[in-house]
């Protein structure tokens, strides 16, 4: 496989410069298509047309090879300076990045004949061997090297310069040259006028124990981790790029393309990778296999389902019901719905009051659920409680365990918010909130907390909620409370911001990347229903979303889908609503829970194709991709069968006769379908 | 009929559910303090959140007759008093829609 000795003779007189790396590359050459390469050598000369020739191996005349590639390349000479025509892409920047990924992969033998053919090369001797000098660690020469690249001014040299005096300095640290070290932070470091503070950051490390320590508090990989590219990556600020070319910047154009296509695809929810984004095509996911079936519908509550949480391992869901229990459902999620068994692991009882929230562990290995002012800790293996906790002194509303698993935060009406450990042990009370906490959630970044809640009615504004209308358990005084979002420093305890929203709110999640906060609200006084997102960053609501029902009770949402591409909420009107969560468009309205609100909705976050909603008709709802041969079905039958689901009522008792049924599965996918309330 | 949570008021003076201490009515909404229920003293109240009421039925009072139903706390069931649905004498009919709570199973809240 190694190549022989002529072939890298010819090979210099391709090569502009020899890559240490050359080695994968050569076996790779070898190994696939180098001999191809040899035989239309004929072709290079009078034809740019590459990959043509699909000559056999044993075609290439192996003695007589070297000679003639050496001399057979020439150079192609081309009119205009763009690739096509009618193009505003400039070739010599397409061949430099071809050229530079051909590199990357390790195509060195192509790459060279490329930049011969062309003419064009990926870079001047100066910026490989400045390359070189980085990742070898050779600072003196890389410094030399530096003066070459046309770096803008003076005052950008120097910066660069420090940039790479500092990794010298680290690394010195950490080969323990402390001498050395010191040195360079005297000379080199300390004369180039930086601020005082990041001095002072580098000369603290000094102190460091021992190499791991330094990497850890530097924030640093040490020599032989990704340091020195990275430190390649930084220097690329100062060097012109049509010098040195950003680092795999072809990569970064198709990942820019893939961003946007992904953008457009409404319903995204394919995970990334070669198959989901081929270069061949446009990406763009099929709208047949989003969630919007019911898979399963689970019915052992005796009363209303007021809140759902999937564990981590997307295996066990946790519900929380009116019925004064908790259940542990086993989710097969990886299964085929119809040999899928769902069935409760643990119903948790002993609930002096209706169950309000649930909250895994980040280890799974504790449950914790909220009834009133109680708060109880399961262990979800044996479905035992384990504590209770009675610190509150009225309604916990909230549980969020913090990012790091060690314990969770607690927020309630009675305008507490607490710390505890992960075995229940109170860490830390946040004082008196000012408002009375309806929900709360912890950033995964660790940095904030962000809690939404009420402040009390002003009473002598007697509202017309007082007539008798649902047994008068909200007669309120129906004035305008004020409510807010409160967002805290999770460090400091203290708000960092308070952000004004109408209406009371009733939830508040967190997206994925700490930035966006999705938050439900009663709307007042003749306000749109809408759901916000909120951007933390920019103080501003970011989308709203509009459609679902939500004036008087607890509805909760979440984001959903492989990227969270999703926003999906409960709805007072028995229906499941899911919209776009960049554009804001309605995708899907599923029918299918009996009378009441749909009070809360869940994204498995193991399996991006399903979801589960809960409702007051006391059942939980598994939601996937309807099966291929039923959506394959035709649509009358299963418009039929929902008219016929619809028609007797609650279509509670019927869809769980059919899921009993041995053809169960076969015959009720259709049931959750909302094949007629697609709405874009 | 969905999750919901209690409202809290504010005011001067809350009163609560004795057992419980959910909020049930202020200060600002009391119409009057020359009331007598079951267990004593009792007060009319314009306003009065948390409570669920029950069903509607005819109490003739020592001011005549009156359609009512009883009230519980929301929370803790216990009952509290009266809302009045219907006054019969013409002299009552500013009671109507309107509110008793009785003053022993009333306590100060916060």
């Amino acid at each position: 496989m190694r190549l022989t000795e002529p072939d890298q003779e010819s090979g210099k007189s391709v090569q502009i410069d020899t890559v240490p790396e050359a080695g994968p590359s050569s076996l790779a050459g070898s190994a696939n298509g180098y001999n191809g390469t040899a035989s239309k050598h004929n072709g290079y000369a009078t034809s740019y047309t590459n990959g043509t020739s699909k000559t056999t191996p044993g075609d290439a005349t192996r003695g007589g090879r070297p000679e003639k590639h050496a001399t057979s390349i020439t150079q192609v000479s081309l009119p205009g300076s763009t690739l096509y025509d009618d193009s505003y892409v400039d070739r010599e920047e397409f061949v430099r990045l071809v050229i530079q990924s051909l590199r990357d992969v390790g195509y060195i033998e192509s790459a060279a004949t490329l930049e011969a053919e062309s003419g064009y090369t990926m870079e001047s001797p100066e910026v490989a061997e400045f390359r070189r000098c980085i990742l070898d660690a050779d600072w003196v020469r890389a410094d030399a090297a530096l003066m070459r690249l046309g770096v803008a001014d003076d005052e950008r040299l120097w910066e660069a310069k420090f940039l790479i005096s500092q990794q010298k300095y680290l690394e010195l640290l950490e080969a323990n040259k402390i001498t050395a070290a010191l040195h360079v932070l005297r000379n080199e470091l300390a004369p180039m006028n930086v601020d005082s503070d990041s001095l002072h950051a580098l000369s603290s490390l000094m102190m460091c124990s021992n190499p791991e320590d330094l990497r850890q508090r530097a924030g640093w990989d040490g020599a032989s981790g990704h340091s020195r590219r990275r430190l390649l990556g930084d220097l690329q600020r100062y060097i012109p790029s049509s010098v040195m070319i950003p680092q795999r910047r072809f990569a970064t154009l198709l990942d820019q393309a893939r961003a946007y296509q992904q953008s457009l695809c409404l319903y995204h929810n394919a995970p990334m990778n070669s198959r989901t984004f081929s270069l061949y095509t446009d990406h763009l996911c099929d709208k047949d296999a989003f969630p919007r079936v019911t898979t399963a519908i689970l019915e052992v509550h005796t009363d209303e389902v007021w809140n759902l949480e999937w564990s981590h391992s997307g295996n066990y869901l946790a519900s929380a019901s009116k019925d004064k229990t908790a259940i542990i459902w086993r989710v097969e999620h990886d299964k085929d719905p119809s040999i899928r068994d769902i069935s409760p692991k643990f119903i948790l009882r002993d609930h002096p009051y209706p169950v309000g929230c649930v909250a895994w562990s980040h280890d799974d290995s504790i449950l914790l659920t909220a009834a009133e002012h109680h708060i109880k800790l399961w262990n979800t293996r044996t479905g035992l409680c384990v504590r209770s906790l009675e610190v509150h002194t009225d309604v916990v509303t909230a549980l969020a365990w913090l990012p790091d698993g060690s314990g969770f935060i607690s927020g309630g009406l009675d305008r507490k918010i607490i710390h505890w450990d992960a075995d229940g042990k109170q860490r830390d009370s946040w004082g008196q909130s000012p408002i009375r906490v309806t929900d709360l959630t912890v950033t995964p970044d660790f940095t904030r907390l962000v809690a939404v809640g009420m402040y009390d009615a002003p009473a002598n504004v007697p509202g017309p909620a007082a007539a008798a209308s649902e047994n008068g358990n909200q007669s309120g005084v129906g004035g305008s409370s004020e409510n807010r979002v409160i967002v805290y420093d999770l460090v400091t305890k203290q708000p960092q911001s308070f952000i004004p929203v109408d209406g009371e709110l009733t939830s508040v999640e967190v997206s994925d990347d700490s930035r966006y906060v999705l938050i439900n609200r009663t709307p007042e006084g003749g306000a749109p229903c809408e759901i916000h997102l909120w951007d933390l960053e920019l103080d501003r609501v970011a989308r709203r979303y509009t459609g679902h029902k939500q004036s008087r009770h607890v509805i909760r949402s979440c984001f959903g889908g492989v990227v969270g591409s999703f926003v999906a909420s409960g709805s007072e009107d028995a229906t499941v609503y899911i919209w776009h969560r960049d554009t804001g468009i309605l995708l899907e309205a599923l029918t299918g829970h009996g009378a009441g609100s749909v009070n809360s909705v869940a994204w498995n976050p193991r399996n991006e194709g399903m979801f589960a909603s809960c409702s007051d008709d006391k059942t939980i709802r598994i939601w996937e991709a309807p099966p291929v041969d039923l959506a394959t079905a035709s649509l009358d039958a299963a418009e039929h069968r929902r008219e016929a689901h619809e028609a007797d009522g609650k279509g509670k008792g019927k869809s769980r006769e059919r899921w009993d049924g041995p053809l169960a599965a076969g015959t009720s996918y259709g049931l959750g379908s909302s094949s007629s309330s697609t709405l874009i | 009929m969905g999750m919901s949570y209690r409202r809290y008021l504010n005011g001067i003076r809350i009163y609560g559910c004795s057992n419980c201490k959910t909020h049930l009515a202020t200060i600002d909404s009391m119409i009057s303090r020359a009331f007598h229920g079951q267990h004593g003293r009792a007060y009319l109240f314009d306003e009065v959140v948390n409570v669920i009421e029950g069903e509607p039925n005819d109490r003739v009072m020592t001011t005549g007759n009156h359609t009512v139903r009883d009230i519980y706390c929301c929370k803790c069931g216990r009952t509290l008093g009266w809302k009045y649905d219907r006054a019969y004498e013409q002299s009552q009919k500013y009671k109507e829609g309107k509110f008793i709570l009785e003053r022993n199973l009333l306590a100060d809240v916060q």
